[in-house]
């Protein structure tokens, strides 16, 4: 969710198989650089070997280019690794959220095989089990160019309600 | 200068041996012996690495100093942030380079994607031995099979595992490696190695390696005067539990040089 000069990013930390949870802290939201997270939500292990592959890509781009990747390039680069498995894609849909040039806001939501809808986001993006649900939660709740307080408490009840009504 | 003329290597290294030799017949094959045992080639490429910029390494017992001495400085080289004697492999591991620097290129990015690979099969860092080895059979392959000249470059790795602590490493073109409290390639090594030889101690401070590197680069620069554009100095350690490689700035190298007293004037204001 984007607010005033800043952004947020939450995920629920269950880890399940159909109905028995298997864990209550389960790492969804990875940070790449200190202005750029991603978020997998899917299949646990597709969302464990991608952000591997993407730390293994990432970490290359950085040592030669000597500086941290741009959200939008981080995007391209996701996008690009989702569709080379087109044909036996990553069960996962990443969420993206970092700080552009000037610190501006970027968030971006793709599909598995790496369909970036990055143009058409600008308030919020959600993934995963409960979407519908917190497509309807966020759009009730958002309000454009929100604080890093008021955003915290709108992404975090819109989180929740989403998932609680998630059985 | 090396830097400058690397299309021209396959006739220097002919040229750079010039006193008579009957066994100049099988000096043009990397990959077989002569009949004294020796590979020509990988010799003719550690006299093109002895002509190149100095470098040096010391390990102390806080941390890995590497000082590399810059031999392309002039006034219309675009300055950049990048270094042209000091990499960084991974979070954990840097070098520095003495020879050929397009063959070093190649030499760091296969260094650099095999610690990648090795961390997205294991997810830790790779162990710099295993590193420096991994990079050394690269070597090794170029004085063996395909008929390929070897990479003319030796390189010295710092770094930090868990398993062994600070460790530096020195590597030439014929694959061979071995583990070094202080080491030095490029021109005049035999020079500084012997200087390291008398004033190392074991138990050296990072402080105290970085006075003996700047010292022993000093007086066994060629050049008149020494300052901080000539120079590169880099170090590995930890902080805050982390290992950091942190490249000195030219102004701290200024400060550094003229409070260990090692600049010398400039001959001349060019």
């Amino acid at each position: 969710m984007v607010g005033k000069n800043c952004f947020a990013i939450a995920s629920d930390r269950r880890l399940g198989v159909q109905l028995q949870t298997v864990a209550t802290d389960f790492q969804k939201i990875y940070n790449i650089h200190d202005k750029l997270f991603i978020g997998l939500s899917g299949l646990a292990t597709d969302a464990q070997t991608l952000y591997q592959r993407l730390v293994f890509r990432y970490k290359l781009y950085q040592l030669r280019e000597e500086r941290n990747m741009k959200p939008e390039t981080f995007a391209s680069l996701v996008s690009a690794i989702l569709y080379e498995k087109r044909f036996g894609p990553y069960f996962c849909q990443p969420v993206i959220a970092g700080l552009a040039d000037e610190d501006k806001p970027f968030i971006c939501t793709m599909d598995s095989i790496g369909a970036n809808a990055r143009e058409l986001a600008k308030d919020f993006v959600v993934a995963g089990r409960a979407s519908e649900s917190l497509y309807g939660a966020c759009e009730s709740m958002f309000k454009p160019d929100m604080d890093s307080e008021e955003l915290f408490e709108t992404i975090s009840q819109a989180l929740l309600s989403a998932v609680d009504r998630d059985c | 200068m090396i830097s400058h003329c690397p299309d021209h290597f396959s006739h220097v290294y002919m040229d750079v041996v010039r006193e008579y030799r009957m066994s100049r017949r099988y000096d043009s094959r990397t990959t077989i012996f002569s009949p004294e045992g020796r590979l020509y080639q990988v010799e003719y490429a550690m006299e093109a690495i002895g002509n190149a910029g100095s470098a040096i390494g010391i390990l102390s017992k806080d941390g890995v100093v590497l000082v590399g001495e810059k031999k392309v400085t002039s006034k219309l080289l675009q300055t950049s942030a990048s270094t042209e004697k000091m990499y960084k492999i991974d979070d954990h591991v840097a070098c520095a380079v003495a020879g050929i620097m397009s063959d070093a290129n190649i030499l760091i990015n296969t260094a650099r994607v095999q610690a990648q690979r090795y961390t997205y099969a294991y997810q830790e860092p790779m162990p710099v031995e295993q590193l420096v080895q991994s990079l050394c059979d690269t070597k090794q392959g170029y004085t063996q099979f395909g008929g390929l000249r070897p990479f003319g470059v030796s390189f010295l790795f710092a770094g930090w595992d868990k398993n062994y602590g600070f460790q530096l490493y020195m590597s030439d073109p014929s694959g061979n490696y071995s583990g070094w409290k202080a080491a030095a390639i490029g021109s005049n090594n035999q020079a500084a190695q012997s200087m390291l030889k008398q004033d190392y101690k074991d138990e050296i401070t990072r402080e105290e390696a970085v006075q003996l590197a700047l010292k022993v680069l000093s007086k066994t620069m060629d050049s008149t005067s020494l300052t901080s554009e000539k120079l590169e100095l880099a170090e590995v350690f930890l902080s805050n539990g982390k290992v950091k490689y942190q490249v000195c700035s030219p102004g701290t190298l200024s400060k550094l040089l003229v409070k260990f007293g090692v600049t010398q004037p400039a001959a001349d204001a060019s």
